[in-house]
């Protein structure tokens, strides 16, 4: 009876150990595909945000996208804390900034599309836009 | 002078034992030449393939050592290690833990197809290896039905790139391409340009560790006692049933496991065919390194994985340089793989029927000799 108990005990917490490691995987293994626009979000919430002349955009120490006035770019990354490093030209012969960016990605959003003119100018956290809808954190 | 006759017998023996490994060896030895392919090549490949398959190979060694032959329903395990696949890939779960979470969702299902299996193979004693081959068919029948009509509206699937256009079932291929070697890639190393994929044989170096404490366990002795002699293991208290349905059980949850190995490797996934051939071509990977219905180890599985997959690679090349059509060698390999399987079952039974006419003819010069005195 008591290595009855034991048994079923230590299913149990075989059980509880597994559903626990798939959890954390569902936590840290959520894969995001990101999509980064360079274009010009006219009269968002009663304001322009401008493109710029030209962003470089680097994620893992590897430039996944050259973007030019209204280019789009895409990185995948997997896991919420989405971290990308911004090179951006605001105007035509200007000189470059730097910027590094971390996100926040949200768990249930698929193709995540960042502008990256309303980013850059503070918008909330950040804009973003999915499935044609234009929403804001 | 009594040495040479003896030490002839042993070579004869040795050479008989190892048949279908040296037949494989000479074949492979003629046909590596002739495929003209460069022997980094050929490590390149043959290491993959020892990465992709040997988890697989391994997990049929469990019902061997039970007594209950080749388990051609470790297709039960695939088929529970590619849904957890597909559930993985459509909750958008990549890389390491996309793999983990998929192993972890194909346990309940491999042991519950388990159970089922031992259960079925316990009512069918004597004859498992024939009854896990139809088990295979009968749950492949199931897995369609859960695929293609269950997965939309009762399982809940959510992505187009996943589903069918009609918004139920699931594509005839499912792309792994965020999955797509990472376990391979992880801890990899390049050794004079062939990728050894560390991780994985580390994962396969765990396997072989487990089994062979495994078999020092008491459900290992068990188990090895069941294979030689149930009736005997009956009669020492060991609980028969159980032990068998243990040993299936344990290998359709590693071949789940093998399965999202696989894979991974592939990176995609034929949603209906790719669990169909697994089984048969384990099996006659085991067979070709060696091993028999009753007995295997894991050197036979390392020996047969390489000398099956050799075969794989260097078949067509040798068939293209041969015959100037590289399909011959194609046929020539099927042939020859599915060969080795009937071959290595024929000399089983005929081995067995052997010694048993062996024993039973002793048994009656003893029994002369008996009433003579």
């Amino acid at each position: 009876m008591k290595a009855k108990t034991r048994r079923i005990l230590f299913s149990l917490l075989l059980v509880l150990v597994l559903a626990a490691v798939a959890a954390v995987m569902m936590g840290i293994g959520r894969g995001h595909t990101v999509y980064f626009d360079n274009k010009t979000l006219e009269d968002y919430q009663g304001q322009e945000y401008k493109a710029f002349e030209k962003v470089i955009v680097t994620v893992k120490d590897e430039q996944v996208a050259k973007l030019a006035k209204r280019d789009r770019g895409m990185s995948i990354w997997i896991g919420q804390n989405f971290k990308m490093i911004l090179e951006v030209t605001r105007e035509k012969g200007g000189e470059s900034e730097i910027h590094e960016i971390d996100l926040k990605l949200p768990y249930s959003v698929d193709g995540i599309v960042i502008n990256l003119p309303a980013l850059l100018a503070g918008r909330a956290s950040w804009a973003w836009k999915t499935a044609g809808a234009i929403s804001e954190r | 002078m009594s040495k040479k006759p003896r030490q002839n017998k042993n070579v004869k023996h040795l050479l008989m034992d190892n048949s279908v490994p040296l037949m494989f060896i000479v074949i492979c030895a003629i046909c590596i030449p002739l495929s003209g392919f460069s022997p980094s090549y050929l490590i390149n490949e043959i290491v993959t393939r020892l990465g992709r398959n040997l988890f697989l190979v391994l997990c049929l060694l469990f019902p061997i050592m039970a007594g209950m032959g080749l388990n051609f329903a470790m297709t039960l395990g695939a088929m529970a290690g590619e849904i957890g696949l597909i559930l993985a890939s459509d909750w958008q779960i990549w890389g390491i833990p996309g793999i983990i979470l998929a192993m972890i969702l194909s346990i309940p299902i491999s042991i519950f197809l388990g159970y089922i299996c031992g259960t079925l193979m316990n009512m069918a004693r004597g004859r498992e290896m024939i009854t896990s081959y139809i088990i295979n068919y009968f749950i492949n029948g199931i897995y369609l039905l859960v695929v293609l009509y269950m997965m939309g509206p009762i399982i809940p699937i959510m992505h187009s790139s996943i589903k069918l256009p009609r918004g139920y079932g699931i594509r005839n291929t499912t792309s792994l391409l965020n999955m797509r070697q990472h376990l391979d890639d992880l801890l990899a190393v390049n050794v004079s340009g062939v990728k050894i994929p560390v991780l994985t044989f580390l994962i396969i170096g765990a396997l072989c560790l487990f089994i062979v404490w495994f078999r020092r366990t008491k459900l290992g002795q068990d188990m090895r006692a069941v294979g030689q002699d149930m009736e005997v293991a009956r009669e020492a208290g060991i609980k028969v049933e159980r032990t068998r349905i243990i040993s299936i059980i344990l290998s359709t949850v590693f071949a789940g496991f093998g399965m999202v190995i696989y894979l991974q490797n592939m990176g995609n996934m034929a949603t209906y065919t790719s669990h169909s051939q697994i089984g048969m071509f384990c099996i006659a990977a085991l067979l070709v390194g060696g091993a028999s219905v009753e007995k295997a180890s894991i050197g036979n599985a390392f020996l047969g994985v390489i000398l099956f997959h050799m075969m794989f690679i260097v078949a067509p090349g040798a068939g293209a340089f041969i015959t100037g059509d590289s399909m011959v060698g194609e046929y020539f390999r099927v042939f020859l793989s599915y060969g080795v399987i009937t071959l290595a079952l024929i000399m089983y039974e005929a081995k067995k029927r052997m010694a048993k006419s062996r024993a039973g003819r002793e048994l009656a010069e003893a029994q002369v000799k008996k009433e003579d005195a």
